[in-house]
Formats: structure tokens, C-alpha cells, sequence
């Protein structure tokens, strides 16, 4: 890593750890992140049996290189670098071409969690429903490189510098990026505010 | 304030703004400037609308078997790496290594002290050897019938006569 002292991060020591055969580390490292990857990959492909098989796959990628691991940038970095490459990977390869049509499964599927509280009447669910289903067709819009910028910036609250190194781009082309998402996304939701 | 959309960092301001992430002093410049500036009013507001709009895309929860197929499925590959190794863990380690070391050792003394009773004849040596069984007069016979046939050739070539004459 440089000549640079750079501290390491405490997923990066738990991931030495899990390298040096400490396979409780990596159940740390599970618990920790597996929300954040499985929810950044549901938004990335939008079909929630997909996106739980790909974090499978992100993971299970995680303990196969164990071995090999040198923590060369932030955890998070490369854990999110996997997930994006299998997303687009999977994007491409057309595998969840059926996502769009399940979008109304999932919906049903989705906790009540955040609405349950105030027991919302059928009208104000439906309303819901309906912004929800608009974000999600406006997100799965955009080119899957804006989508995966715009998820890391929005829901994993990522900086730019470690968005680009996810992205393997520079700094300014990840601004760019998040702009040309964000006017695309103004666009079809501005009316939502 | 400079009109951020004249300038390089125009995306990273707006953008920062619509985010909420943008410190107190800039916001209040860039508001300043958004009193009189129409587009980056509309910019500005337009990305906020959207970034909070985002909020609404909820992701549903993870299965609460997820963390057991994971596991599954790593058991099940290290269980692949046991069955690769399985045909060689009859033989111990520990006892394996001297058995291996000796029986390498005696291979190599094998090789190096086999040596065979009748070295085969170079091929040079056999041409030379059928030279020297050649008779002189064989030789001389086989000389005169290449002059003659040299001759013979050289009288039945038309052009050697003419160039004779000349």
C-alpha cells in the first residue's frame, strides 16, 4: 500500500483476519455488510431472488480470496466492486429479464415496515406503491453505470473518490456521471416533491 | 456569486446542494445566487425533488435463510477441495515424505549407475567403416566408368562440335 500510512480499516483487519483462518471474522463481516450489498443489488437488477443470488456469489467471492487478500483500498471498495461487476455482469448477460415483469411480485412483497406504524388507509398505500414502482422505472432507466454511481452516492452515502474507485474511472467522470443521472432522474420525478 | 453553471465545478455545487450535503456558507451563496438565476433555481431544486424522491425506493428485506445458503454453499466447496485431495490423503504426510525422499534417492542412483555394456557406434564410425572395406580395385572400376560416361555426354551435346569448329 504505498509508502502513504494509511490505517487500515477494521473490516479490512477482520478480513486479515478471516486470510489468517479466523472464519468467525467473516460472520462479522456478513452481518455488517450484508444489508448494504444485498439492497444495493436489488436496486441495481430489481428482482429480489436475483439480487440475493449475486450477494451470494459477492460473498462467497469474499471467502474464496481470502487467501490472496492485501488491503489495498477500503473493504467497502472492493466488496462493492465485486457486487457491481456481478450486477452489470448479470445486467448484460440479460438475466433478470423478467425483473420488470415481477416488479408488482416484489412490491407485494415488500414490508409494511415503514408504513405499518401510522396503519395507513388502501388509498395512501396505493399511493405509495405507485411513487415507489415511479422511482424504481426511473431508476432502472438510467445506463447501468449512472444506476450504480447514483445508488452509491444516494443509499451507501459513498464519496466520490471511492465511488470512482469502484467504478475504475476518475473522480470528475464520477461527477459527471451523477449529474447526468440526477438531471435524467429530475426529470421524470420532480413532480414527485 | 458566479453562476455555477458557468463554471467547472457547476455539477459537484448543484449536485452537493440537491444532496443536503453542501456546507452552510456555499448554500447560502448558492441560494443568494438562485434568487436571481432562474436556471440553477430550477437546476437546483430540480435535483433535490429528485434525491428525495429517491427515499421512496425502499429494498425489501434479506431472506432469513440467506446467511445458511451461504454457508451451505461454502461448505459445499470446501467439501469439493476434500474430494480433490481425498485420493491423496491415504498416504500420511508425515510417513510419505522419507518413503517419497528414498525412493527418490534410489531412482537417481539407478540412472546414475546404469551404464550400458556395448555403447552404441556413432553413425560417422559406420561410414567410415564401410570405406575402409572398399577394394582399390573397386574404386579404380568405378573411376573409368565415370570418365567414359563423362566423355559420352560431352559428345552427344550438339553445341560442343560447333563451338569446336569456331
Amino acid at each position: 500500500m504505498g509508502g502513504a500510512a494509511v490505517a487500515l480499516d477494521y473490516d479490512a483487519e477482520l478480513m486479515l483476519r478471516v486470510k489468517e483462518g479466523d472464519s468467525a471474522s467473516f460472520g462479522v463481516l456478513l452481518e455488517k455488510h450484508r444489508l448494504p450489498v444485498v439492497h444495493f443489488l436489488y436496486r441495481m437488477v430489481q428482482n429480489r431472488a436475483v439480487a440475493e443470488e449475486l450477494a451470494q456469489e459477492v460473498f462467497l467471492r469474499v471467502y474464496r480470496s481470502r487467501a490472496t487478500y492485501e488491503p489495498a483500498a477500503k473493504f467497502t471498495t472492493w466488496l462493492f466492486r465485486i457486487a457491481t461487476h456481478l450486477a452489470l455482469n448479470s445486467l448484460r448477460d440479460g438475466k433478470n429479464e423478467r425483473s420488470q415483469e415481477r416488479l408488482d411480485d416484489d412490491s407485494s412483497a415488500m414490508p409494511a415496515r415503514q408504513v405499518s406504524d401510522a396503519r395507513p388507509s388502501i388509498e395512501e398505500t396505493l399511493v405509495s406503491q405507485a411513487r415507489r414502482d415511479e422511482v424504481r422505472r426511473a431508476i432502472a432507466a438510467l445506463p447501468e453505470k449512472q444506476r450504480a454511481a447514483v445508488l452509491m452516492h444516494k443509499y451507501q452515502e459513498m464519496e466520490y473518490t471511492q465511488i470512482a474507485r469502484v467504478l475504475s474511472c476518475s473522480e470528475s467522470a464520477v461527477k459527471s456521471l451523477l449529474f447526468r443521472a440526477y438531471e435524467s432522474l429530475r426529470a421524470r420525478l420532480a413532480h414527485m416533491a | 456569486m458566479k453562476c455555477p453553471r458557468e463554471t467547472q465545478e457547476s455539477a459537484e455545487v448543484l449536485l452537493a446542494y440537491g444532496a443536503c450535503k453542501l456546507d452552510a456558507e456555499s448554500t447560502a451563496a448558492l441560494e443568494k445566487h438562485m434568487a436571481v438565476c432562474p436556471t440553477c433555481r430550477e437546476s437546483a431544486r430540480g435535483l433535490r425533488a429528485a434525491w428525495e424522491a429517491l427515499d421512496a425506493f425502499e429494498a425489501p428485506p434479506v431472506s432469513p435463510d440467506f446467511d445458511r445458503r451461504l454457508y451451505r454453499r461454502i461448505e459445499r466447496e470446501v467439501s469439493w477441495w476434500d474430494l480433490l485431495l481425498r485420493p491423496f490423503r491415504w498416504f500420511p504426510v508425515r510417513q510419505g515424505l522419507p518413503i517419497a525422499a528414498a525412493a527418490g534417492v534410489m531412482v537417481f542412483a539407478g540412472v546414475m549407475l546404469y551404464r550400458p555394456a556395448v555403447p552404441p557406434a556413432p553413425q560417422q564410425d559406420a561410414a567410415q567403416a564401410q570405406v575402409d572395406a572398399l577394394r582399390p580395385e573397386q574404386v579404380e572400376d568405378a573411376l573409368d566408368d565415370m570418365e567414359m560416361l563423362r566423355e559420352f555426354s560431352h559428345l552427344m551435346r550438339p553445341d560442343a562440335g560447333e563451338a569446336k569448329k569456331m
